[in-house]
């Protein structure tokens, strides 16, 4: 590992002062599961400073206010998967964070690092985004809420700027009509990168007819969204196997215009339908 | 000093004779008792220096100065001599170098000595009772819970954090439990065992 800097706010206005006053080319440490990785393939590597914010206590835990739920950054996979709220009011993330990596990594990961890291394969994102989450991001010029599904530009690529720190993930307690889901398809079990993943919620009246209905494939299109196409299918509707089936379809021609036909399609286009028609029928 | 010890160590972990594995190994046990608290003159490790860390590791309290780089793994072994903690992939992905901070899993591999400032570290050489093996320990050896033992200082620990959350696991709760390491030998079966009858040697 080449030698950086190393700094260690406890407050988040002294990181903030860092970011925006300090050695430039910095990075901000949280979990590490990525950083860290990233750092030994040091030709890659060119950051000169690290400024971990793991010792800023305002930047932990899950709470609720109103019909909202807020996950602070630096909470990590481990306690999303033993919070009772989020198993409560959305249990698609809970689901999502069981799949990621193994206890160590869970332990370690945050919620933060894997929105602000922004690999394609993160597993809270499909979630969070079926959950119509918010970020708030803060730097020495102020605060700014966007919607989770406005943040990606492209793999790896946010509207972040360097000196900005997440600072807060929320999100809308889902109805108590909603059922929701996420299915993950990896190499193995365990210390798995999701190759295909789907989030899905999908509300219904007293009658079983759809009222709402959202649908967010992970790692399968250039940058994440919803896809109004497929969830149109459903609205209105009382779902059948067939609409099922129909609504995977639909997912999958709309991957394939946005991303073309290349050498994965052939694999991607049946196995993302399927993943969408086992997520809307956990969902039933 | 430390990018030469890296090459070494990649090239035990390409083409692995049990020879040169012994070889690296006892030389970073001697390295690490000559390498002590001697302050040195060369630019980057010049201790005076570097930021200071107070590291409590199976109980006892050590003060170290280290360099922002390095990974308390190095630490572990390279600078205190714990050499029961094993390095393996180096990125977060086989476990052998599970530890136990605060109580919880962690990868020392992926964790820089600077973060473990003020907490306490729970290594393989930890869990001895004196002189006696730990129960943990114990339950490996009674269960064949290994073949060429190289994961097994992992293996130990990622059961003994699993027991410290869950001292009752069912078989589903030992696998996700466990399923932070890799056994090359594929020694599973025996090791799911292990961390059952470590659950009731425990008791």
């Amino acid at each position: 590992m080449r030698p950086f800097e190393y700094y260690s706010p406890r407050t988040l206005s002294e990181a903030c002062n860092l970011l925006a006053e300090g050695e430039p080319d910095s990075k901000i440490l949280a979990g590490g599961t990525d950083v860290l990785v990233e750092m030994r393939k040091s030709s890659a590597w060119s950051s000169k400073a690290i400024v971990d914010i793991t010792r800023i206590p305002s930047l932990r835990g899950i709470g609720e206010s109103g019909d909202w739920i807020i996950i602070k950054p630096l909470t990590t996979h481990t306690e999303v998967l033993h919070s009772d709220l989020v198993r409560t009011h959305a249990p698609l993330l809970q689901t999502a964070v069981s799949t990621i990596g193994s206890p160590q990594i869970r332990n370690r990961g945050t919620v933060g690092g894997n929105i602000m890291n922004a690999a394609a394969c993160a597993d809270t994102v499909p979630p969070l985004i079926a959950l119509d989450a918010e970020i708030m991001l803060k730097s020495t010029s102020g605060e700014r809420v966007i919607a989770l599904s406005e943040f990606f530009v492209k793999p790896y690529v946010t509207v972040a700027r360097r000196d900005e720190i997440l600072v807060e993930v929320r999100f809308p307690k889902l109805p108590a009509n909603a059922r929701s889901s996420f299915v993950k398809l990896g190499r193995r079990n365990a210390l798995s990168i999701a190759r295909l993943s789907v989030a899905a919620v999908v509300c219904k009246d007293e009658a079983g007819v759809v009222t709402d209905a959202r649908i967010v494939p992970g790692a399968a299109f250039p940058r994440w969204q919803r896809v109004p196409e497929a969830e149109k299918l459903l609205i209105g509707q009382k779902p059948s196997k067939e609409l099922l089936v129909e609504g995977g379809k639909k997912v999958s021609e709309v991957m394939i215009s946005f991303t073309g036909r290349r050498w994965s399609t052939e694999y991607k286009e049946p196995v993302i339908a399927v993943l969408v028609r086992r997520a809307l029928e956990a969902c039933e | 000093m430390e990018k030469k010890k890296r090459e070494v160590r990649n090239e035990s972990s390409t083409g692995m004779s049990r020879r040169n594995f012994l070889g690296t190994v006892s030389a970073g046990a001697l390295g690490a008792t000559i390498a002590r608290p001697v302050p040195r003159a060369s630019g980057q490790e010049d201790s005076g220096n570097l930021p200071q860390v107070t590291i409590t590791i199976n109980g006892r309290v050590h003060q170290l100065r280290v360099e922002p780089r390095w990974t308390l793994l190095y630490v572990l072994r390279d600078k205190l001599g714990l050499t029961g903690t094993k390095p393996g992939c180096e990125r977060g992905e086989c476990g052998s170098c599970t530890v136990l901070i605060d109580g919880v899993t962690r990868y020392s591999c992926l964790t820089l000595a600077l973060e473990a400032d003020g907490r306490q570290v729970t290594t393989v050489e930890g869990l001895m009772q004196g002189e006696q093996l730990g129960p943990v320990q114990r339950a490996f050896l009674e269960e064949d819970g290994f073949q060429c033992g190289y994961c097994t200082p992992g293996q130990v620990m990622s059961a003994e954090g699993l027991l410290r959350q869950k001292p009752n696991p069912t078989i589903d709760e030992i696998q996700i439990g466990m399923s932070g390491n890799l056994c090359r030998c594929g020694a599973y079966d025996h090791i799911f065992k292990s961390v059952r009858r470590a659950a009731e040697l425990r008791k």
